[in-house]
């Protein structure tokens, strides 16, 4: 069933990345990104996927999770590779396929790009989006734009506006499926036909399902009122994101680990890209 | 006697000042014709009114979604219809007469359950420590301690309406008014949600208007009021409404079955009450009937 | 005469994933032509499985579904003819509404078919009369219509296409009793003159015993009971065990039973508890 599915790559758990702050998760995934395009050579290479194994072990996420997560990529990651071992020209000449020479340099650079594809994805998937609720990221998002505020950027109804996309996705896919159902009992034919027709044969569909979204957004607005929100002054919020030292490690390690890249990068030999 | 909580005097209310009336041509035509009413503080009260009959219409004006056309409302004694009212006043009305709507996909707002029960505290900018008491008072208080991780559209609709009623308990009302809030949900959520009120009202004194057409909920209540084209028709315990077996039936509504069988047989000549709600109570008076006019016969 | 039937039919919910569920459970059971049947369960029993099954929505992991004995999941069955055949009411049917008038809506599912002018204006015709909606709403917006009106149109809409097996999934639903009684007594008068086939879910036991013919009960995907609505509410007992209702004029009637009293247990409307009262004291009291 639709509803079923997990939405984002949320993976409920309580390992120590889970636990971690929001905000310094979003912070240090942006610096882990940055320290995974700093790496220039083998070395350094070697050292962010140490690191982002090690990620992944605290995480505690089943290497099956990660994998299927990696496996939209695979496409990506031949046609890169393929195409960098074909046409990557170089000095070290290892074979030459008349129509192609492949080159050394070639392969090391297919390979480190590879590397690096998928270390940006799993590890900030892992410091981020497998490890945190859709919700606190928005709450971290959410304090994280809080500055903005003194000028006039509607952060926390941004934030709001996240929450309630969140909330209803599943409740509308629920309702897109339903009205499907019963516009089918009605002799809809969503499969045949020309592009016209098929456009067409949309329409019983869309038209209900903007009612019911508008209608749910009416109801929900009354909600919220009854309930007293009246905008972001004045809220407090139950779960108060308070920084732990704990959570300062996390980011530090992830600085550690950026500046250890750039020394690696200065101090080692061999093919750099 | 001590002041009601909520006191209705000479109440109307048309949509014609309102944006709603789409397709309506004309003045739009009152909602609500004078309506006048008390209800005492830890009372049940039930609202019976067919669709359209202008119950929902009623419990919207209560905590102020709506502005009445004429009349007064008094909640707690201050006059909420009073055109000096401020924001504050107003959301300090809605915070002690909480609302729970029929639908429950539409009132939750947060993607997980004990985030949503702190919504309305968080509103009240309560302190977060305070809060998280609040929300644990009410999930237990509902019955969803276990639930409180979870998200809401893993629930099922009684659930998800116990979930919406400790949101409303985290703002600490007097009264919670539940607006059809039992009309979408099968048997099993009905019940959940009834024990529910029934517990709320009894063990922690809050006051209850419960609106429906459902009769069998409507005998829980220590008072019904029947609402028909916009007035008050019938006003009194769930005996004395139901006895009115013919006047409940012309505007649109029922009554318990064992009610109306006792009803039909006092056509006939037989000598029982009318005001028999239960089929146990109906089974001894019926028993014990039948067993004198053996003797007499 | 069996009009439709599932004979051992099994569905299963995403096989092979973590959410696999077992919705049916090699049910086997069968509808009787020209008869209102009452299908009535626990919400997650397996109901709308079923329904959606009967009319080739869903097709089932194993077993047979047969429509006058023929297999409807057969290679090259035309499954939009198949919807045609068999109606389906979904529950709160009015949010799938989107037509600029009454009319042109009720008329999705005839045109779909394929009819002429004349006879879809007849349909629309026929359709409205038994739903109890006046011809003037024709061409009034569907969306301009209160809650009760909507669903109406909705029902309309299926009936127009004029189906030899018409399911409704909770018809009432959230109406009042004199909008409950009017939807479904339509029903029953639409079902009266066309013969044809009914099946009518419900959780309300009360309108079960007033407008349904058979009952059939089911439970965690299984047949648990079939019969007539004498047959199945006399087993009252069975029923409660499995955490069903039934209604309490029944209720009434056992417990006078347990009272010593000589009635029967197999009465499920106020007006047979009446005769029966009467039947026991020899006529009215009239003095």
């Amino acid at each position: 069933m639709l509803k079923d599915i997990t939405l984002g790559q949320y993976f409920p758990g309580n390992s120590f990345l889970h636990r971690q702050d929001p905000r310094m998760k979003i912070i240090a995934s942006i610096l882990y990104i940055v320290a995974v395009f700093l790496c220039k050579n083998l070395f350094s290479f070697l050292f962010i996927t140490l690191f982002t194994v090690a990620l992944v072990l605290l995480s505690r996420i089943p290497m099956k999770v990660i994998l299927k997560g990696v496996k939209p990529l695979l496409f990506i990651l031949i046609f890169t590779t393929v195409y960098n071992v074909f046409f990557y020209q170089g000095e070290h000449l290892l074979a030459d396929l008349k129509i192609v020479k492949i080159y050394f340099e070639g392969v090391m650079f297919a390979l480190l790009m590879a590397v690096r594809i998928v270390c940006l994805l799993v590890g900030s998937s892992v410091i981020l989006t497998y490890t945190t609720s859709p919700i606190m990221l928005t709450d971290g998002l959410e304090r994280l734009l809080s500055p903005l505020r003194k000028i006039h950027v509607p952060v926390h109804e941004f934030a709001m506006m996240m929450t309630i996309a969140l909330r209803f996705i599943p409740t509308l896919i629920e309702e897109t499926d339903k009205i499907m159902n019963a516009q089918k009992a009605r002799g809809s034919d969503l499969s045949s036909g020309g592009l016209i027709r098929r456009a067409k044969a949309l329409i019983p569909i869309l038209i209900p399902l903007f009612v019911s979204a508008f209608r749910r957004a009416n109801d929900l607005a009354v909600a919220m009122e009854c309930r007293c929100y009246r905008g972001g002054n004045g809220r407090t919020r139950m779960t108060q994101l308070r920084l732990h030292a704990i959570d300062w490690t996390m980011l530090f390690t992830v600085l550690l680990c950026g500046g250890a890249v750039v020394i690696i990068n200065l101090y080692s030999p061999g093919f750099s890209v | 006697m001590a002041q009601p909580l909520i006191s209705v005097r000479d109440l109307t209310f048309s949509y014609a000042g309102e944006d709603r009336q789409e397709g309506v041509e004309g003045d739009a035509p009152a909602v609500l014709k004078g309506i006048s009413l008390d209800v005492e503080k830890g009372s049940f009260v039930c609202i019976l009114g067919r669709n359209g009959s202008g119950k929902s219409t009623l419990a919207k004006l209560l905590n102020m979604i709506l502005t009445p056309t004429s009349g007064k409302i008094f909640i707690k004694g201050k006059d909420v219809t009073d055109p000096a009212m401020t924001e504050d006043d107003m959301f300090e009305v809605r915070r002690s007469i909480g609302m729970v709507f029929q639908n429950p996909d539409n009132q939750l707002v947060a993607t997980i359950v004990e985030e949503d029960v702190a919504f309305g505290p968080e509103n009240l900018g309560v302190p977060p420590e305070e809060i998280r008491k609040r929300v644990d008072g009410a999930l237990a208080a509902v019955g969803m301690t276990e639930y409180a991780r979870h998200s809401p559209h893993q629930l099922s609709g009684g659930q998800k309406q116990r979930v919406a009623i400790a949101g409303i308990i985290a703002m600490l009302p007097d009264c919670i008014i539940f607006d059809e809030s039992t009309a979408m949900l099968d048997p099993q959520g009905r019940r959940e949600v009834m024990n529910t009120i029934q517990a709320l009202n009894r063990e922690k004194g809050i006051t209850v208007l419960h609106i429906t057409h459902n009769m069998d909920e409507a005998t829980l209540a220590d008072r019904v009021l029947v609402i028909d084209g916009g007035e008050l028709v019938l006003d009194g315990t769930p005996r004395q409404v139901f006895s009115s077996v013919r006047r409940l039936r012309t505007v649109g509504l029922d009554v318990p079955q064992v009610t109306e069988l006792f009803s039909l047989l006092r056509e006939e000549g037989f000598d029982l009450p009318g005001d028999v709600l239960s089929e146990e109570e109906g089974a001894d008076l019926l028993s014990r009937y039948l067993k004198e006019n053996e003797k007499s016969q | 005469m069996k009009k439709i039937e599932l004979d051992g039919v099994t569905y299963r919910y995403s096989p092979g994933t973590p959410f696999c569920k077992t919705a049916l459970d090699g049910i086997s059971v069968a509808f009787e032509e020209n008869k209102i049947t009452g299908l009535i369960g626990h919400t997650g029993c397996g109901k709308s499985t079923l329904v959606q099954l009967l009319n080739g929505l869903l097709t089932p992991t194993a077993g047979t579904v047969f429509l006058d004995g023929e297999d409807v999941n057969r290679k090259g069955n035309d499954m939009r003819k198949l919807r045609f055949r068999v109606g389906l009411v979904f529950q709160y049917p009015e949010y799938q509404l989107f037509e600029e008038t009454v009319a042109e809506d009720i008329a999705y599912g005839p045109k779909n078919m394929g009819l002429d002018k004349e006879e879809i204006e007849r349909r629309i015709e026929m359709a409205l009369h038994f739903v109890g909606l006046d011809g003037s709403l024709k061409k009034v917006s569907p969306f301009d219509l209160s809650g009760g009106q909507k669903r109406r149109v909705a029902i309309a809409g299926i009936l127009a296409m004029d189906p030899e097996v018409l399911i409704l999934d909770e018809p009432a639903a959230g109406l009042d009793p004199s909008g409950r009684e009017e939807i479904l007594g339509g029903i029953r008068a639409y079902q009266r003159e066309k013969k044809n086939t009914v099946i009518l879910v419900s959780h309300s036991m009360e309108d079960m015993a007033r407008y349904a013919d058979d009952l059939v009960v089911m439970r965690e995907g299984k047949l648990e009971m079939q019969g007539s609505c004498a047959e199945v509410f006399a087993q009252a007992e069975r029923l409660t065990a499995v955490g069903l209702d039934v209604p309490q004029i029944t209720r009434l009637m056992g417990a006078l039973k347990r009272r010593g009293v000589p009635v029967r247990t197999d009465i499920f409307t106020v007006e047979q508890a009446k005769e029966e009262i009467l039947r026991l004291t020899g006529g009215p009291r009239h003095a």
